[in-house]
């Protein structure tokens, strides 16, 4: 293990074990005005009017009319309102906001608040949806010739349900008015210039800053959304001219915030001479009301569609389609948990139908350096996955455990095991990291000798406020406790980019281990000094053109195996996992013991949405699983007993080899997870997620007739 | 709004009751917490140290009202399918502080412990100052959040049949391992004498209004040798399968159906039936 990936105690460990840290809702509330927002209960139709009961003194609404800038949020595209004008377009979305010093008071004015509301028919069924938000298309080889000389075509149709973040801090975000007439913005978030940029347009001014608060868990939940609340508590603040404080309740969270898109995605394979030569695909993504972060989802679902696999030939089709539904946006993984669900259980029901075992049909289909992407860019760097099949084999036993449990099992309880492939695109998708994020950092040497660090990632768990310092001491030979990193404002650091895409690390820690060795050089004792750093794209990069989509969509891939082994109860239908196995590939770690609870945390959100995460809404649009009890996450109880070995094949620009970690180890577990499950059930397909307990009895009736 | 009250003993308690009737009566607080209702008046009954505890009388075993499942599962009287049914109540946390009053008080047919209670025909006792009754599970619950306790009366005590059955099947089945929500329970007791069989008892809980135990069916088999009562096991399998009327939940009611009648017959299947 290199120096670097020594585990040490957690910048935030201290606060975090004993309470102390203070989040947005642990602020004290005198003199501040309590925000709760009105909401549409339709789905969709014109608004006609807002008829507010009387308000007490000390008490005001709040709705576009206040907007003292443009009454949109910008995010990707700008067409999600702050508050709605003309029109609601799914249950929940903000109308208007009622602010006052107390929360009972403001909730019964929410309350008696009454919308008119012109009734119009809503779009819930993704595939009768007329409103395409994005439509991408890309190609490689010649696929039309490709499917014309094909020995067979395989089709099917996969389905991939909500995933709800459910981090333990809820949205909540917090204005306040300063001494020099600046607005202070502070709250939960893991972008502070996302939220920056949206204030910015909705205040239609620079007077203000934007700060990050101790999050408490993000998983993509907080890369968009916050930009949204952030811009209701700013009006509400510039109106009132006093603190306003907007914190969700979990009902208002799990219903009327951003989830992991559901997917309906349809695989055509050919195959010739035993081998698969081409894939037409088409992806269609739920978007939800609004465009937010759909674009750049589906561009990453997209782009990983063809798997681990080099696939000559490729037709690759996708949509986000408008429903009138809560807008969809990231999830740790961001679109490539939808596409390699199903092209590796597509191959494996190819292997499956060509009498192979599916694990040796797609090792003779990997990718390996130097193949072309889907993209038509370039593998740059050793493939590793032959290994770590290897290391996930030898640690699950599969190969031995797969060849029993498919000979015919009796008895009430029955076993499978599965294994899948992937990777993660580390950083950004295409050209964003150069052309539109251009991360800039800074460290700031203190007189005393401490050093500051500059930066707008944001930590979320994920470790940054350890693994910054921990670089930058390294580098300079110092003690860990001389070099901190305070909590970013924009009123004070730069824009070092979002907290976003497993990027953080790998782009900004690389910038913060050359400001070091910068710093090192010029290092004068009792002097303040700043040092900068820029991001530079590496010199192999081929430039990726978004328009056609070709080029190198990511400079580097984390790479991933797992093993899923369940044992099904053929009385219930429940499934007892046995026990999941993997290899991760993210490069060097920055810190063992971070990387190591990123990875099994990954693989528990992971068997957490293939197994019993199940979300949805009704005929009405409404989503029901608005509780822990009705939209169920893993327990303690849950985790299954995992075993996670680290393969390490280092990135060279990535500090001391480090690559993209955050994402990787969700993104492939359904495939492995349902592939255990269908072979505990005599080998039936399944081509949806989350494949419940429901599901598999439904499976087993059918064989009992 | 009368406030909430914190009685010395059970007779304070019942004179409150009787006062206002309007308390709630409050055991663990594990459902009450999280209602976090606006206002309420509490009549706290979770520390009376004459509604807890555990013993053993002719046959019989008491277990004090406000009893947590903790101390019920510490217990060397309570029965080992009780137990079975307690372990897996939501969390070591809930398990700490939950009370058997609180888990049948609240009328639902998801109450784990009520599922035992039924298949072993306990008895509630519920007092108040006009004096005690003691009223047959199955006659206490008399539909979804809707038990037999008069607005001055609150339970004290529930007794169950001190048995070791010769067979005994119970199955919780979940969402998830913990905290999980009973989607369906079962549970089945079988008692021989001699080689005949002397009771069959079988219950389903979470699967509809009321927990489901029909003792007209269970007659089909009582007195009958394990190998006549083999003959008539599809008959008996039937009468649940035609009867049955099961609710659409966190579950659908066909699925329900399902594991309800594969379970009832691993049973029997385990029970040499």
């Amino acid at each position: 293990m290199k120096d670097i990936s020594k585990s040490v105690v957690r910048k935030d460990h201290e606060e975090k074990i004993t309470g102390s840290c203070k989040y947005v809702a642990d602020y004290d509330s005198k003199g501040v005005l309590i925000g709760k927002l009105v909401r549409s209960k339709k789905a969709h139709g014109k608004l006609i009017g807002i008829n507010f009961p009387k308000m007490p003194n000390g008490y005001m609404s709040v709705t576009y009319e206040d907007v003292p800038g443009i009454n949109e949020v910008h995010i990707v595209k700008d067409d999600t309102p702050v508050f709605a004008k003309d029109s609601v377009e799914y249950i929940g979305e903000p109308v208007a906001m009622i602010i006052g010093p107390d929360e009972k008071i403001v909730n019964e004015l929410v309350k008696e608040t009454e919308l008119i509301i012109d009734e119009l028919e809503p779009v819930l069924d993704i595939l009768k949806s007329d409103t395409v938000f994005f439509d991408y298309e890309y190609t490689k080889g010649d696929h039309v010739k490709a499917f014309k000389e094909a020995d067979k075509v395989y089709e099917e149709t996969f389905s991939t349900g909500y995933q709800e973040q459910a981090y333990l801090e809820t949205q909540g975000m917090m204005a306040e008015p300063e001494e020099d007439g600046k607005i202070l913005v502070h709250g939960s978030m893991q972008c502070v210039y996302y939220v920056h940029n949206a204030v910015k347009k909705v205040l239609g001014s620079d007077d203000f800053h934007i700060r990050q608060d101790p999050t408490g868990g993000g998983f993509g939940g907080k890369e968009a959304w916050p930009s949204i609340v952030a811009s209701e508590v700013a009006v509400a603040a510039y109106k009132a001219k006093k603190p306003v404080r907007l914190v969700f309740d979990r009902r208002e969270d799990l219903e009327f915030t951003s989830k992991r898109h559901p997917s309906i995605t349809h695989y055509r394979v050919a195959v010739k001479n035993g081998r698969v030569t081409a894939m037409d695909i088409d992806v269609k993504f739920n978007a939800g009301a609004y465009t937010t972060l759909s674009a750049v989802v589906l561009q990453r679902g997209l782009i990983c569609a063809d798997g681990v696999y080099n696939i000559p030939n490729l037709i690759v089709k996708g949509k986000a389609l408008k429903t009138n539904t809560v807008p969809n946006g990231a999830y740790r993984g961001f679109g490539a948990p939808q596409t390699f669900f199903p092209v590796e259980t597509i191959m494996s029901h190819i292997a499956q139908d060509m009498g192979k075992e599916p694990l040796e049909f797609k090792r003779e289909h990997l990718v390996k350096q130097g193949d072309m992407t889907s993209t038509s860019g370039m593998y740059h760097f050793p493939v590793p996955l032959e290994d770590m099949i290897e290391e996930v084999a030898k640690a699950s036993g599969f190969y031995e455990k797969r060849k029993k449990y498919s000979e015919k099992q009796s008895g009430r309880y029955r076993r499978g095991i599965g294994i899948s492939m992937h990777f993660h695109g580390a950083g950004f998708t295409g050209a964003g990291e150069r052309d539109l994020i251009k991360a800039v950092a800074k460290l700031k040497k203190h007189k005393d000798g401490t050093v500051e660090v500059l930066a707008a990632n944001g930590e979320i768990g994920q470790g940054l406020r350890t693994t910054f310092p921990k670089i930058v001491a390294h580098e300079l030979g110092i003690p860990l406790d001389r070099v901190y990193y305070n909590w970013p404002d924009t009123g004070k650091v730069p824009d070092s980019g979002p907290t976003v895409a497993s990027r953080s690390l790998m782009v900004v820690g690389e910038l913060m281990r050359r400001l070091a060795i910068k710093l090192k050089e010029i290092w004068k004792d009792g002097e303040e000094q700043i040092v900068e750093e820029r991001f530079r794209e590496p010199s192999f990069v081929i430039p990726f053109n978004l328009d056609i989509f070709q080029g190198d969509a990511y400079p580097t891939y984390a790479w991933g195996v797992q093993a899923v082994e369940i044992e099904l109860d053929t009385l219930t239908g429940l499934m007892k996992n046995l026990g999941t196995w993997a290899s991760f590939d993210v490069g060097t770690p920055a810190d063992y013991n971070i990387v190591m609870g990123q990875m099994e945390g990954g693989l528990l959100q992971g068997l957490g949405y293939s197994s019993m995460e199940k979300m949805d809404y009704d005929k009405n649009g409404r989503i029901r699983n608005n509780n822990f009890s009705d939209y169920l996450i893993p327990t303690s109880m849950d985790v299954p007993n995992m075993n996670v070995q680290l393969h390490v094949e280092e990135y060279p620009d990535g500090p001391y080899g480090a690559k993209g970690a955050g994402e990787l180890p969700l993104v492939g577990v359904p495939a492995a997870y349902v592939e255990a499950v269908s072979q505990a059930l005599g080998g039936v397909r399944i081509n949806h997620i989350p494949f419940t307990q429901e599901d598999a009895m439904k499976e087993i009736a059918k064989k009992d007739e | 709004m009368v406030g909430s009250f914190i009685p010395k003993n059970k007779k304070e308690a019942l004179d409150l009751k009787a006062k206002y009737t309007e308390l709630i009566p409050y055991s663990g607080g594990t459902d009450l917490m999280v209602e976090n209702r606006k206002n309420p008046s509490y009549l706290f009954l979770g520390k009376l140290n004459e509604l807890k505890g555990i013993k053993k009388t002719d046959g019989k075993i008491e277990i004090g009202a406000e009893t947590t499942f903790t101390e019920a599962l510490e217990s060397p009287i309570i029965p080992q399918m009780m137990k079975d049914a307690l372990i897996l109540i939501a969390a070591p946390a809930i398990r700490n502080t939950g009370t058997f009053a609180g888990n049948i008080g609240n009328g639902s047919a998801k109450a784990d412990s009520a599922l035992i209670e039924y298949g072993l025909d306990a008895v509630i006792t519920v007092e108040s100052v006009r004096g005690e009754r003691n009223i047959p599970i199955e006659d206490f619950y008399l539909g979804r959040k809707h038990i037999d306790l008069n607005e001055d009366e609150i339970i004290t005590k529930i007794t169950i049949p001190d048995i070791h059955p010769d067979f005994y099947s119970y199955e919780k089945v979940g969402g998830r391992k913990a905290l999980a929500i009973s989607r369906i329970a079962f549970l089945g007791i079988l008692e021989m004498e001699s080689d005949k069989i002397k009771s069959i008892s079988v219950s389903f809980g979470a699967v509809s209004e009321k927990i489901i135990r029909y003792k007209d069916v269970e007659k089909m088999l009582i007195g009958l040798t394990k190998e006549e009562a083999k003959a008539k096991k599809d008959e008996f399998v039937k009468a649940y399968e035609d009867r049955m009327q099961l609710t659409e939940g966190r579950v659908s009611a066909d699925y329900r159906k399902k594991v309800t009648i594969k379970l009832l017959k691993e049973f029997l299947k385990n029970g040499g039936i």
